[in-house]
């Protein structure tokens, strides 16, 4: 390892000299931290590898993620791969309304008071405004806000009230599918196939040799 | 942040855009596809290659690095295991991505006792990285022959009938069963199913949830699996071989505790192996957009036990991996970037391939240019070419980058590259196992008991994988698996033994193979070498 151009950090508590360019995982790795348990993807989508960090000169403490956030002199840093949250026990298919029970099912949604604490979103969501419409019962807009999150739950470790916005956003969007309209389209197919409209066709081509199956995609075109 | 050399290299991407944006390329015509392909699509670079020597695919061609751990002895010491079960359960499944969370669920749900082991935790998996879509023929204009027809002919017809018939056609009740348990796709105005178009598609049928399809699936997976109380799961506790019975059968796994770095036996009626791919084995030296536990551990426990493997010579390169920032070194940057007219350019900023060609010929077109001498070097001393992202914004507006990739926006924003004003460094990056261990229609594979769904498993994209299929394919054969070793509950698993193991390794040593490997790997190891 060559450390000529190396920075200094304070790694889980630890200062050390480490490689400039590096990642907080790769640093940890670096220096002989066998970390599996805040490990997953390494593409940043899957939460496993929250970081808590302090920049150098910086008054705020800030949150990412350890295979995103890459390394710079006087960084102190250590891992929070994984933060106590309450998951509530439903079963989504034996509820008729299940979006009625969510004041019984998350009843700590309803003390969040909007202080804003928890959006340190590694995935920039504004968690403040999803909880707030969830509270509002605009359910569109919460669940329109958390495509992107990734479960890594650094909202619920700043939550005062000990909400897990990532649980309650999650129920609400599981929720709102099964209220919603079935898609026509798919109405459609399930139908047809019920009626083995295409199994005959099917059976067909899927007795094709292979050159008569070629000549067969050929005349397809495109639908 | 792009410096030195590369901000030069820039200045020519720069220069040429307004040229290039009236340029043609034309289709490369079959044979000179093929010639391209022959010359640098890794997978026919012969060296690279060489047949097995023992074992049910004795004589079958496989990557160095399959062949390596298939022709070793495991540093497990397997004389000195104690084989009395610690747990008993009636489905085990080993992985905990999309396909074995699916297999768990719907074996539960057929009133089986499930036990659920994964190597880092549940939902850590390929699946959560599925970002474009998934294959589902719901669109009025589509039908399932049409999907049949497209998956044979993207695999070069070398998958099997009944598996891309089992396929197709469990595609629509599949989808039915995810809305159901929550899951929420994107829709049109009056409520449909929203379907797009891809590359080697034929009708509008990738179904998808923003540009995070994967993720939010897994997401109400992992949540539906912890409110069915008949499912345990065990996380960070890898499967490191397979148990059989006196009469060959598979029944149950010896799972190592990486906590308490001891091993322990779970025996089961009946085991899904769901465990993924082997893109983390780096075939070749490639970069790869695969998880951090991808490192092929089905191939080798199974191939033990003596599972029938089929296609492990084939791997999906896609050709624009992120080579530079290096913390993002193999990242994948979508098809859809091409699909809306980005540009691979090389070191003079000009094009080399119609950059909608299917991904192996642009991979190995992408290769070409690098070993060529016509990369973009980065300052450790790789090489790659660049995608034309700015082009995007001048031909779709402002902003549609940051609208439609988010993720990656983002993830390039937090080491300062501006993808709508900077380009993409890339390099092809090995992406899928198009092979694995054979199975039937069920997700059985030739040996009784034994069950494969997800990447692991073989025989369904044959020589080549289109865009979505993999993620239907993940439910479909983790349902089927699921149900039907969940049959099994009822079966008598007999004693635990390592027999297959013993017989295994005494075909080595008649073959005066005394090598020893890590394996299944379970971990790769990480040389940080950068500087």
């Amino acid at each position: 390892m060559n450390l000529a151009n190396s920075i200094t950090i304070e790694l889980e508590g630890r200062k050390i000299k480490v490689p400039e360019g590096l990642t907080v995982i790769e640093s940890l790795w670096d220096t002989g931290h066998d970390v599996k348990r805040g490990v997953g993807c390494l593409s940043g989508l899957c939460g496993a590898c929250t970081v808590v960090y302090l920049e150098k000169d910086s008054k705020k403490v800030r949150f990412g993620l350890g295979c995103q956030k890459v390394i710079e002199d006087g960084l102190i840093v250590i891992m929070l791969p994984y933060f106590p949250s309450r998951v509530a026990h439903y079963l989504l298919t034996s509820m008729d309304s299940p979006l009625q029970h969510l004041a019984e099912i998350y009843s700590e949604l309803y003390t969040c008071n909007d202080c804003k604490a928890c959006n340190v979103c590694p995935e920039w969501i504004d968690v403040a405004r999803v909880m707030k419409a969830a509270k509002d019962e605009d359910y569109e807009t919460a669940t329109n806000h958390i495509t992107d999150c990734i479960m890594c739950g650094l909202c619920a470790s700043r939550c005062p009230k000990g909400i897990a916005p990532q649980h309650v956003a999650l129920f609400i969007q599981r929720a709102l599918v099964v209220e919603r309209l079935f898609p026509p389209n798919l109405h459609q197919r399930l139908s047809e196939m019920e009626s083995l409209k295409f199994e005959q066709e099917l059976a067909r081509v899927a007795a094709m040799g292979t050159d008569e199956l070629e000549s067969y995609c050929h005349t397809l075109g495109e639908a | 942040m792009y410096s030195g050399a590369m901000s030069d290299a820039i200045e020519k991407v720069n220069a040429t855009r307004e040229r290039r944006k009236l340029e043609q390329i034309a289709l490369l015509p079959e044979e000179a596809a093929q010639k391209l392909l022959n010359s640098y699509h890794p997978d026919y670079r012969e060296s690279a290659f060489r047949n097995l020597r023992v074992g049910v695919n004795c004589g079958a061609r496989t990557t160095h690095e399959i062949a390596d751990l298939l022709e070793s002895f495991s540093d497990l010491d397997y004389t000195k295991i104690d084989l009395r079960p610690e747990y008993d359960t009636d489905v085990l499944v080993l992985g905990g991505g999309g396909a074995g969370a699916t297999a768990a669920l719907f074996a539960e749900s057929n009133g089986a006792r499930v036990m659920l082991a994964t190597k880092l935790r549940l939902g850590n998996s390929n699946t959560i990285m599925a970002m474009g879509g998934m294959q589902v023929s719901v669109d009025e204009r589509d039908s399932p022959v049409r999907h049949y027809c497209d998956t044979m002919a993207a695999g070069k017809f070398a998958g099997r009938e009944c598996l891309v018939k089992a396929l197709v056609n469990d595609g629509p009740q599949i989808v039915k069963w995810l809305l159901d348990i929550g899951v929420d796709f994107d829709r049109d105005a009056i409520g449909n199913l929203l379907t797009k178009k891809a590359g080697g598609i034929s009708a509008p049928r990738l179904i998808s949830i923003g540009d995070h399809t994967g993720l939010n699936i897994m997401k109400v997976l992992k949540d539906e699996i912890g409110m069915r109380d008949s499912i345990e799961v065990s996380e960070f506790t890898p499967a490191v071989e397979l148990t059989t019975n006196e009469a060959g059968e598979c029944n149950g796994a010896v799972l190592f505790d990486l906590g308490r770095k001891r091993h322990f036996v779970v025996r089961a009626k009946a085991v899904v192996l769901a465990t993924g791919g082997s893109g983390r084995l780096h075939m070749q030296g490639f970069p790869t957009s695969n998880n951090f536990g991808a490192t092929g551990d089905a191939l080798v426990i199974a191939y033990r036990a003596g599972a029938r493997l089929e296609g492990v010579d084939s791997f999906q390169y896609h050709p624009t991996g992120v080579m530079f920032p290096e913390h993002m070194v193999g990242v994948l940057v979508t098809e859809a970037i091409r699909s809306l007219g980005g540009h691979l350019l090389n070191a003079k900023g000009e094009r080399f391939v119609n950059e909608l060609e299917t991904r192996d010929i642009c991979a190995a077109a992408v290769i070409r240019e690098c070993e060529n001498g016509n990369g973009v070097m980065t300052r450790s001393g790789k090489g790659g070419v660049w995608l034309d992202t700015p082009l995007i914004e001048e031909i779709s507006g402002k902003g549609v980058l940051r609208k439609r990739f988010p993720s990656l926006y983002r993830h390039l924003m937090r080491v300062k590259i501006d993808i709508s004003k900077q380009p993409l460094l890339v390099f092809p990056t090995l992406h899928y196992q198009n092979g694995g261990i054979l199975i039937d229609k069920n997700g059985e594979t030739t040996v009784k008991n034994l069950f494969v769904a997800g990447e692991a498993a073989g025989g369904i994209h044959g020589r080549n994988r289109v865009m979505g299929n993999a993620l239907l394919d993940i439910f479909v054969f983790g349902k089927r698996s699921g149900l039907a070793a969940s049959e099994k509950r009822f079966n008598d698993p007999g004693k635990v033994t390592l027999t297959h193991v013993y017989s295994y390794y005494n075909m080595l040593k008649s073959l005066r193979i005394s090598s020893v490997a890590k394996s299944p790997t379970l971990f790769p190891e990480f040389i940080v070498n950068k500087l």
